[in-house]
């Protein structure tokens, strides 16, 4: 049987004895690498390789495991859902995360949404909901469609209700899954009000829609068993002996999906993508056959699976991902069929960063991680070689190598059944991230020209913008707040419900900063939630994209907010750092600022404040406009 | 060794596998009682794992009814021939 993961590489020889390492290790009650988890789990598994994984991550989740992070999900089923728990935890392991799931109990679905009893009992990350057709409740007769409307309208306030139980019993967002078809009994069938078919369809977009007015996330559980097949996704043995609402030989596929959109959620989806040129963009090689000898366009069916797969990286940068080249090749040559090849549908413009010498692809690729100012863990990486997918792997754990294979007519599927670059609903920062990326390289060309750092801030032309939040940005604020983890200082996060309050609480400053320059808009980079207790306010939320670091951007925030609090009368600011696994480059923030430490806690957390009076303003080079 | 001998051997490597903390033998008569892993849970796990590795499929009425591993060998043969 093929593999269920075949974008991930084939195990590789030695696995056995390499997971034998980290066991012992985990045995011991240390740490283990989290590189070398991370890659053991991040492969094609067979059934007893599975159930290894399984095991090492029950016991990881015990050890404190550096570079993971924690996601508890609770799982609330028509249906049982334990045979997800365990695949969970190793699919968790393959994408950075360690994931606990929490089942409720059985049919614990109507409890949960309207009764005060919280059956979880615990805080939580995320709850998943996989409600069956069952769970929606109400008679449809067939071609009653006022019967099929109440129906309709019954499910979204079942829907609702999950999502508001969600956020007042454990505090988090709820994700929705869709509902796969049923077996269909005619063609007409989703013609015919009341029938299955048909509910469920309408179902699954008013699900859609919800999710694209964020009052919920969706898992996309119908996309994922139509991709396998619903003969195969759906087991009758299974869902009636052991109430599985889907094939348990499925469920470490299942559970990879909803790990890849749990590893959206907290940040960790790939940001850029990096790709190799021959063999990769076009057939053929650009250095020997030349631009009229390669393989792009309408000519064969090799050249029209390249235009294929370059709409589709197209596509993808048009989501906001970033696109980057590394090759092997003289740049001059590598750079031709992008300028002069008719047939290329990727231009030079759509690369943020153009990597093409006689290095060798590790060295480049993390060029590529430097130009662009991202980890290695947020780079995938796509080369129809496999000996050099190989070399890449072992130099580079942390980038995800995709195992494309060498037929580019395989090319997008694989990438796309990666799941790296799963998102949340799109607003439409992410959709400008791409470009803005692309200046971001520029940026970092004039950086190397310009000497002088004042020098070279003045040349950006920066212009901030302060302005309270607003109903329009609120999704990027909610997004801003539940994703920063590294320049964040206290790591308090809040839904688009505490927030819409926000905006309404007259004792609250809530403040969303935007930035521009002459190379890009990079949209909103930083939240700030203020709190006023009479003469003293409290920071209770301080948090900027990694995106333009080192600009002046907390000093040009911080001036302002002393500005406005001397204004109002104000006394003094405080302000806290809370130590988190991923924060530690603000740990040193409030002091470069000019507070002075007040208290510290056992937990590592400090308290700071600065009087309004002694404060002095930061030089800053932008211009800075407040709105209020 | 005989069709069902062999069967046995496949099944008890599944089942050490999936059990790992079980070392006691694994004959015709081992039931999930002598197994303190193997509760309704693992045992749909098993189930999937045996059809897996043998390339069965088990009936509805199968899944539930096997009294010992001695009935679960037979409905494998059945299902082989």
């Amino acid at each position: 049987m093929s593999s269920l993961f075949p974008w991930r590489r084939p195990l590789e020889e030695g696995w056995g004895a390499r997971v034998s390492e980290i066991e012992a290790v985990v045995a011991s009650g240390r740490m283990p690498d989290y590189a070398s988890v991370r890659a053991a789990a991040n492969q094609q598994l067979g059934p007893r390789e599975q159930l290894r994984i399984e095991r090492l991550a029950k016991r990881i989740e015990k050890v404190e495991a550096k570079g993971f992070t924690r996601m508890e999900l609770g799982l609330l089923g028509s249906r049982t859902l334990s045979y997800l728990r365990e695949p969970l935890g190793a699919a968790g392991l393959a994408r950075g995360l360690l994931v606990s799931g929490h089942e409720a109990p059985y049919d614990h679905v109507a409890s949960f949404a309207f009764s005060g009893h919280n059956c979880f009992e615990r805080r939580l990350d995320a709850v998943l909901a996989v409600l069956g057709e069952a769970s929606f409740q109400g008679l449809r007769p067939l071609l009653d469609r006022a019967a099929e409307d109440e129906a309709l309208h019954e499910a979204e306030r079942l829907v609702s209700a999950i999502g508001a139980a969600a956020r007042s019993k454990t505090g988090c967002p709820v994700i929705i899954a869709t509902l796969p078809p049923p077996l269909q009994l005619a063609s007409a069938d989703s013609a015919t009000p009341g029938s299955s078919a048909r509910f469920r369809l309408r179902i699954n977009r008013m699900l859609a829609d919800g999710a694209a007015e964020r009052r919920w996330l969706i898992w996309d559980q119908a996309a994922l068993a139509a991709r396998v097949g619903l003969e195969r996704w759906f087991d009758p043995i299974a869902y009636h002996s052991a109430k599985a609402p889907f094939s348990v030989q499925l469920c470490p596929l299942a559970a990879d999906s909803v790990a890849s959109l749990l590893a959206a959620m907290s940040g960790r989806s790939a940001r850029a993508l990096v790709l190799d040129l021959d063999n990769t963009l076009w057939g053929g090689v650009i250095g020997d056959d030349g631009i009229t000898g390669i393989r792009i366009g309408q000519n064969s069916a090799e050249g029209e699976a390249f235009v294929a797969f370059q709409h589709f990286l197209l596509g993808l940068r048009a989501r906001g991902v970033v696109l980057a080249v590394c090759s092997k090749n003289t740049d001059a040559i590598a750079r031709e069929p992008f300028r002069h090849h008719p047939d290329m549908v990727l231009k030079e413009e759509h690369i943020a960063v153009f990597q093409a010498n006689w290095d060798d692809k590790a060295t480049n690729i993390r060029a590529v991680a430097e130009a662009l100012g991202l980890g290695l863990e947020s780079l995938a990486y796509v080369d129809d070689n496999p000996a050099e997918r190989e070399r890449v792997r072992r130099e580079l754990p942390l980038v995800s190598t995709i195992e494309v294979g060498e037929d580019p007519s395989f090319f997008i599927e694989r990438i796309a059944r990666s799941g790296l670059f799963e998102h949340l609903p799109l607003n439409s920062d992410d959709l400008a991230r791409a470009s803005s990326y692309g200046g971001r390289a520029a940026v970092a060309e004039i950086r190397a020209r310009v000497g002088n750092y004042e020098d070279y801030l003045k040349s950006l032309e920066m212009q901030m913008t302060i302005s309270p939040f607003d109903a329009v940005s609120r999704p990027r604020i909610v997004q801003l707040i539940n994703k920063s983890n590294q320049f964040n200082l206290t790591t308090r996060r809040y839904d688009d419900e505490d927030v819409s309050r926000m905006q309404e609480d007259r004792e609250l400053l809530g403040w969303q900063v935007r930035l521009d320059d002459r190379f890009a808009q990079h949209g909103m980079i930083g939240v700030v939630i203020i709190r006023k207790h009479g003469a003293e306010w409290e920071i209770d939320t301080w948090l900027q994209s990694c995106r333009v670091l080192e600009r002046g951007v907390e000093q040009g925030i911080m001036n302002s907010l002393f500005k406005e609090a001397s204004a109002a009368g104000v006394e003094s600011i405080r302000g806290r750092y809370i130590p988190t696994e991923r924060n530690g480059m603000v740990s040193e923030f409030y002091p470069r600022l000019g507070f002075e430490v007040v208290t510290k806690s056992g937990d590592g957390s400090m308290n700071f404040a600065c009087g309004v009076a002694r404060y002095a303003p930061h030089p800053v080079f932008m211009n800075i406009s407040l709105l209020r | 060794m005989s069709d069902h001998e062999s069967y046995l051997s496949q099944v008890a490597d599944v089942i050490r596998g999936l059990f790992d903390e079980y070392d006691g033998p694994i004959t015709m008569e081992t039931t999930a009682r002598d197994v303190p892993q193997w509760d309704s849970l693992s045992h749909v796990r098993l189930m999937v794992l045996i059809e897996q590795e043998l390339g069965v499929r088990f009936s509805t009425t199968e899944v539930q009814g096997f009294q010992n591993l001695g009935s679960l060998i037979d409905a494998v043969v059945k299902h082989k021939n």
